[in-house]
């Protein structure tokens, strides 16, 4: 099937021009503006002076690593455990997860705000019991809560069709060779689940590490990510967009690297599921 | 047979969802013997071998492991080693560490374990294969694997649930012999599930015959074959002519209209009983000299042998012989005393051994087996 016929491309057109329109011209766009100056010549001025941002790069990338632990310590135990219950409860649960990612993203993260505030829920009831206010809103705690609201359907979902598939006589084969409850855990479901873990790791960190909104409503403009980088400087105007697509630039490389180094892990096991 | 039981199943019954699958059952096993559970799908077979296993618990009932009851002992603590119907090797795991799993478990130093793979790797004929994984290999491999994962572990007794069945014929019969030659040089227990009734003749010390949930019978593969107990029994096993007949005094038999000698006895005086005669043990004579007459129905080539149908007053005999004989012959049958064999009447009286819907049984039959899950 290496040659297709005039036919498949036929049927394939749209989807390549859309993709050429949508995905390849903003990239050369991105390109073109990160290794320009204002006037349009070559520099590498812009690349050059992104050091005074490696403060937003380390902290994202932190963030982002700790949201992905959390999501992962979270999400693993919650996959297992829903495929132990019967077939009904399990799509109940399932819908449960999804549920939130039905709504805008931009509000689930706003309605964090009414939790977290000084005035919310939280504080208003401890309030009621005496203590109090806790400082909850604008702190790197708060950020990170946010992460991993918003992404842990994505590390729950992978892990869980993985693990739903595991092939009921391995564990059994694995019981009849003498392994206990722990030595079942580590060389059978654990090895035969981590292609889910690896795409659940890659689907939270790779929207972690470059999210702008969460820090700025949860976390009070005080931490600049990098997200929240790259926005402010298009907000600042056209004179600025080289020095934001240069950051995006490097952002988007140290992705593409992070993903090479998750796919290197899960090569063994016949490539990434997502 | 003055061995010692190694496990002993003791009024156990299992019902799932109000459904019955084992029925009181009842069975002993000794220590070092190649014993086969036979029978249909839904017999109970494998539900069986999953108690002794450990993978599922009865509800009524004991397993007894070397006189000690080991009901609720979870799987992972039993000294008896699986092999599943599809291998369940581990996929991410090359031949050397799924023969290791077990030893590694248990802890083993590096050294016996290395020994202790290659030896075992060597019994089943797959000595360079350490480095290989798992799904470069043909399925006679993984069986071996398999094989070798699990006895590296020394188990007692081995559970092998239809470990056969995935493979061709050719390879399925040299399996059948490197299974028993294993088992002897091994000298442990093997309790093999089938329902092929020819893999459990050949291999087996004693074979048990299961059904709805019960035993029918338990022997050695000739008493199976020569004494089935009742109709499902000789009809499971190999081909039978089973017509009704009575037993008119011992050693005296009536059936399809003519009364010949046997050499049963022990039933009341004109007791209704099941004749069985296996189609290789009636001759086609001149009709004269027959004790019984028929037209023949049919006739098919075998290569080793014809096998035709004839019409007995009604009923349809299949008989086995060398020399040929055309449709519409009539011929004249010649039955031993000892080709003769009695059966109680019993549930099955009845529902076996007539040929007339000989064609469309032989095509049920010619039709892959389903694999028990």
């Amino acid at each position: 099937m290496n040659k297709k016929s005039f036919g498949n491309r036929l049927i394939a057109s749209p989807y390549i021009v859309w993709a050429a329109i949508f995905i390849i011209v903003p990239l050369v766009i991105m390109v073109y503006f990160a290794l320009t100056d204002a006037s349009g010549t070559f520099t590498l001025q812009n690349l050059a002076s992104l050091g005074r941002y490696k403060k937003a790069f380390a902290i994202s990338i932190l963030y982002a690593i700790i949201a992905t632990v959390i999501t992962l310590l979270l999400a693993y135990p919650m996959a297992y455990f829903m495929t132990k219950l019967k077939v009904s409860s399990q799509k109940m649960i399932m819908m449960i997860v999804m549920l939130p990612m039905w709504m805008n993203f931009l509000i689930r993260t706003y309605s964090w705000i009414t939790i977290l505030a000084n005035t919310g829920i939280i504080n208003t009831f401890l309030a009621k019991l005496g203590i109090g206010p806790l400082k909850l809103i604008n702190t790197p705690g708060a950020v990170i809560l946010g992460m991993v609201y918003d992404f842990i359907p994505y590390m729950i979902l992978p892990i869980y069709s993985v693990m739903s598939k595991i092939d009921n006589s391995l564990l059994e084969a694995s019981d009849d060779l003498g392994a206990n409850a722990f030595n079942k855990f580590k060389k059978v479901i654990f090895p035969l689940s981590r292609p889910g873990v690896i795409s659940g790791i890659t689907m939270v960190f790779v929207p972690s590490v470059s999210t702008f909104y969460i820090s700025q409503k949860l976390g009070g403009n005080k931490t600049m990510l990098v997200g929240d980088t790259i926005e402010y400087f298009f907000n600042l105007g056209p004179d600025y967009y080289n020095i934001a697509s240069s950051i995006s630039l490097i952002l988007m490389i140290l992705i593409m690297i992070s993903l090479f180094v998750m796919n290197k892990f899960s090569d063994d096991d016949g490539g990434v599921v997502i | 047979m003055q061995k010692e039981n190694i496990v002993e199943l003791k009024d156990i019954s299992v019902a799932f969802d109000n459904e019955t699958v084992l029925d009181n059952l009842n069975l002993q096993i000794k220590d070092k013997e190649f014993i086969t559970l036979l029978g249909p799908s839904g017999c109970g077979k494998t539900t069986t071998l999953r108690l002794i296993a450990g993978f599922l618990e009865p509800n009524n009932g004991d397993v007894v492991f070397e006189g000690k009851k080991i009901n609720g002992v979870p799987a992972f603590k039993r000294q008896v080693n699986t092999i599943f119907q599809r291998y369940a090797l581990f996929p991410y795991l090359n031949v050397y560490e799924n023969v290791a799993f077990g030893l590694r478990v248990k802890k083993m130093r590096e050294a016996e374990i290395k020994e202790k793979v290659t030896e075992m790797l060597k019994l089943v004929n797959l000595s360079g294969f350490e480095k290989r994984s798992i799904d470069t290999l043909s399925g006679g491999q993984q069986q071996r694997v398999a094989i070798a994962r699990a006895i590296a572990n020394h188990p007692k007794v081995l559970l092998l649930d239809e470990p056969l069945a995935a493979l061709d014929l050719k390879l399925r019969k040299d399996m059948q012999k490197e299974l028993k030659k294993i088992q002897q040089q091994l000298g442990i227990t093997f309790i093999f599930v089938t329902h092929d009734q020819e893999e459990a003749l050949t291999m087996s010390d004693r074979v048990v015959v299961m059904d709805g949930g019960k035993i029918q019978q338990v022997g050695t593969p000739q008493d199976i074959y020569n004494e089935p107990k009742n109709a499902f029994v000789a009809d499971f096993i190999g081909e039978s002519n089973i017509v009704d007949g009575v037993m008119l005094k011992d050693y005296y038999v009536e059936f399809s209209g003519s009364k010949f000698e046997c050499l049963d006895k022990g039933f009341s005086p004109n007791e209704a009983v099941d004749v069985v005669v296996r189609p290789e043990d009636v001759d086609i004579v001149p009709i004269e000299q027959g004790m019984l007459t028929g037209i023949v129905t049919s006739v098919s080539f075998l290569g080793v042998h014809y096998e035709i149908i004839v019409d007995i007053g009604g009923f349809k005999w299949m008989i086995q012989t060398t020399d040929e004989h055309f449709v519409d012959d009539k011929v004249g049958l010649y039955i031993e005393p000892d080709a003769i064999h009695i059966m109680k009447k019993s549930e099955y009286s009845g529902l076996y051994g007539d040929y007339s819907s000989y064609s469309e049984e032989h095509d049920l039959l010619s039709e892959p087996l389903e694999v028990e899950e």
